[in-house]
């Protein structure tokens, strides 16, 4: 009996001891391995598919294999990360000083502050590929560290079938139409407006209604307004909407994808704002044909929002001592953003290249055709240093609550956090 | 001289000897146990930026960023009352069960074996089954309800269990007492087992009826066993993490997370403030266990 205490003793701490050796083992300056010629780079990037069958690791093996058949003595590790999970395992990885050579996903100022990542002018051969619009987002005090890598603009997704059987004629482009639009789908048996403010993307999904109302997170210098007079009408008008029941019923638990995404493509919900991937989730179910649905402007208070929302995501080089590494990272960072590669990501996922050039081969695309005129004339997410690093966060966690609670506390609490630490 | 150097040197490594045997247990303890609580004291103390980047020592603030978050008071007051709540009706339930348990029917070994399963499986996979069995249109639970006419409507906000945080937190407690009943009834049954049953005999000559006897005399020998489980299921009661989070995330908002949860909620926004959390959260497991440890002691003594 003792024995096998003490057994069990020793195995523990063999376990421990292994564990903590498997935390040590992963040396700040990533994988070297330039020494024999070789070099092995780690790319880290968020998975934009729906599951096993589409996973955007699918898509980076496929470059990576090919660049490593044209340059046989590099080889890309490719990792990817479901986006629910994006933000906590790659800030986990990053403060365990476990840096990636390449990062495809969120851009963080801090990555540039604190002296992570490369100036993007280092990190590929030409640094004015990506789309102008979005420049000033990936940029800190002038220099700009990532290019978008997809992007999307935000419309008004509506099902055309189901505004038949409601009797509406056309989309509306005010507030009111709205919501007499979406008391009408109500009594046809749909969710007349999907409002998805769950954790996922409420940044967007409020951002577009702020916008329809002159509101937005920050006035043009960059000041943080959440709990403007603006704002707060807004969210006053979107708690009524949820109060007659022509939402979900609890939009704070309401996510864009799992939730809003699959209803629309199942063909329960009347109206939402969405981007392009929607599209894919609508071809995916089968449920919808392309003739069912249509989009249009975001309404506004008073008539249909002029600029709406582009959202980029970035890609990123981590600095490197090594010179044949960061050679091997240019190249292959040419390699992903040719417009081979971009448009195929696009096609894949419904969602429109980073550069230039892949874009305006899109300019006609039946499907992505009319997202691509709106994307130059967009409006984008602040730019401050604390957005996505502490206000973001909270704005996920906090905002849903807005429309079923007091819209002017929670906004306000929101406003104190975004301004506390300047 | 020489001899008893000899036998110094061997009585120094005869007393070094059981450092090999119980070497691994400090070890242990060291690296697993008193490094993490360390550290935790350490982030709490520094301003660490979002990446992970150390910017040095930030005195108070993360602490005074703590108790200025508006939601602090209510999430608190939410633990204290998912832990007492919790803990009191997982006993109660137990206490029964154990009872029943050591009485002599057929089937009693398969009736245990059955009463393991909600222990055996992942507290996680528990979790996501019930949150799947409130879905507010499809889930089982619901789909019955409506059946039975309590739901008046599929998909209607009142079938939305888990998205109303008032609702959603006592689904959650029934949850948390469902997968803690089992090692509660497996310790008061051990427990049962270990009082001879000439007292109970001695107690039926005295003319002690059925009720009495379990008052003064299962209830007062049962006090170690109840102990053990009590202790244990406040630690890991307080500490509960899965089935809040997989249930609800804490939200909506924060309206549903207890100060385990709110640690890792804030995590995304400010990793000092959220050492500071959990520098509250070991606080607070340290008070409620020394409490509970001289209140035991203390009785224990009386008894003995």
């Amino acid at each position: 009996m003792k024995r096998r205490v003490l057994l069990g003793t020793a195995a523990l701490g063999a376990a421990a001891a292994l564990v903590l050796s498997a935390c040590s083992s992963s040396s700040p300056g990533g994988s070297s391995g330039g020494g024999g010629g070789n070099v092995t780079l780690n790319l880290v990037g968020a998975d934009y598919g729906s599951g096993p069958s589409n996973t955007t690791t699918k898509y980076w093996q496929n470059i990576a294999d090919a660049f490593h058949k044209a340059n046989p003595n590099i080889t890309v590790n490719v990792t990817t990360i479901n986006w629910t999970d994006y933000d906590t395992k790659v800030k986990t990885q990053l403060q365990n000083h476990d840096y990636p050579d390449i990062l495809q996903g969120e851009f963080f100022p801090q990555y540039a502050t604190d002296g992570l990542i490369e100036p993007i002018a280092d990190a590929v051969s030409n640094p004015n590929e990506g789309i102008s619009v979005f420049k000033d987002q990936f940029s800190v005090k002038g220099t700009q560290y990532a290019l978008p890598f997809v992007t999307s603009a935000r419309a008004l997704f509506y099902n055309k079938l189901a505004f038949a059987k409601a009797g509406i004629s056309s989309p509306p482009s005010t507030w009111a139409e709205l919501e007499s639009d979406a008391k009408a789908l109500k009594a046809k048996g749909y969710i007349g407006y999907a409002l998805p403010l769950g954790p996922e993307e409420p940044q967007a999904e409020t951002y577009l209604w702020m916008l329809g109302n002159g509101g937005g997170w920050q006035d043009s210098s960059g000041k943080y307004t959440i709990n403007s007079p603006q704002n707060i009408q807004t969210f006053q008008f979107l708690k009524k909407l949820v109060g007659e029941g022509v939402t979900e019923p609890n939009p704070a638990t309401y996510n864009r994808t799992a939730n809003a995404g699959a209803d629309f493509a199942a063909g329960k919900v009347g109206m939402e704002f969405s981007g392009p991937f929607l599209t894919a989730t609508i071809a995916s179910a089968g449920k919808l044909t392309t003739s069912d649905y249509a989009t249009a402007p975001i309404p506004g208070k008073n008539g249909p929002v002029s600029k709406t929302l582009g959202v980029a995501d970035a890609i990123q080089v981590f600095k490197t001592s090594d010179a044949a590494k960061q050679k091997a990272i240019k190249k292959f960072m040419d390699f992903a953003l040719n417009n081979t590669n971009q448009l195929a990501f696009a096609k894949e996922y419904a969602l429109l290249p980073g550069t230039q050039s892949a874009l305006d081969t899109l300019k006609n695309d039946p499907v992505l055709g009319s997202f691509v005129q709106t994307l130059p004339n967009t409006v984008l997410f602040p730019q401050s240093d604390n957005w996505t690093a502490t206000v973001l966060p909270a704005i996920k966690q906090e905002i849903g609550t807005a429309v079923t609670g007091d819209p002017a506390k929670v906004l306000g609490e929101l406003q104190a956090k975004a301004t506390s630490g300047s | 001289m020489q001899p008893t150097f000899r036998t110094g040197a061997s009585r120094h490594v005869r007393r070094l000897a059981p450092l090999a045997w119980i070497g691994p247990a400090i070890g242990l303890i060291v690296f697993v146990v008193l490094l993490p609580v360390v550290l935790m004291f350490r982030t709490a103390f520094r301003n660490i930026d979002t990446v992970g980047f150390d910017h040095g020592w930030a005195g108070w603030l993360n602490f005074r960023a703590l108790f200025k978050e508006p939601d602090l008071g209510a999430i608190v007051m939410r633990t204290i009352v998912w832990v007492v709540v919790v803990v009191a009706v997982t006993v109660v339930v137990s206490l029964a069960l154990a009872q029943l348990f050591h009485q002599r029917f057929p089937l009693r070994r398969v009736a245990r074996w059955a009463l393991i399963a909600p222990w055996a499986a992942s507290v996680f996979m528990t979790s996501v089954v019930f949150r799947w069995m409130l879905n507010s249109r499809s889930g089982l639970i619901n789909v019955f309800l409506h059946d039975i006419g309590i739901v008046h409507t599929l998909g209607s906000s009142q079938a939305d269990w888990l998205g109303r945080p008032s609702v959603a937190f006592w689904w959650m407690v029934g949850v948390a007492v469902f997968v803690s009943v089992p090692f509660t009834t497996y310790a008061i049954l051990a427990g049962l087992q270990t009082i001879p049953g000439e007292v109970y005999e001695a107690a039926r000559v005295d003319g002690a009826d059925g009720w009495r006897s379990y008052l003064t005399i299962t209830l007062p020998l049962l006090r170690p066993a109840l102990t053990v489980a009590v202790l244990i299921n406040i630690m890991n009661v307080f500490n509960s993490f899965p089935i809040i989070w997989t249930m609800t995330g804490g939200g909506p908002g924060d309206k549903t997370a207890t100060t385990t949860i709110f640690m890792y909620q804030i995590k995304a926004s400010s990793i000092g403030e959220s050492a500071a959390m959990s520098v509250v959260n070991f606080g607070i497991v340290i008070v409620l266990v020394a409490f509970f440890v001289r209140a035991s002691r203390g009785t224990t003594q009386v008894d003995g």
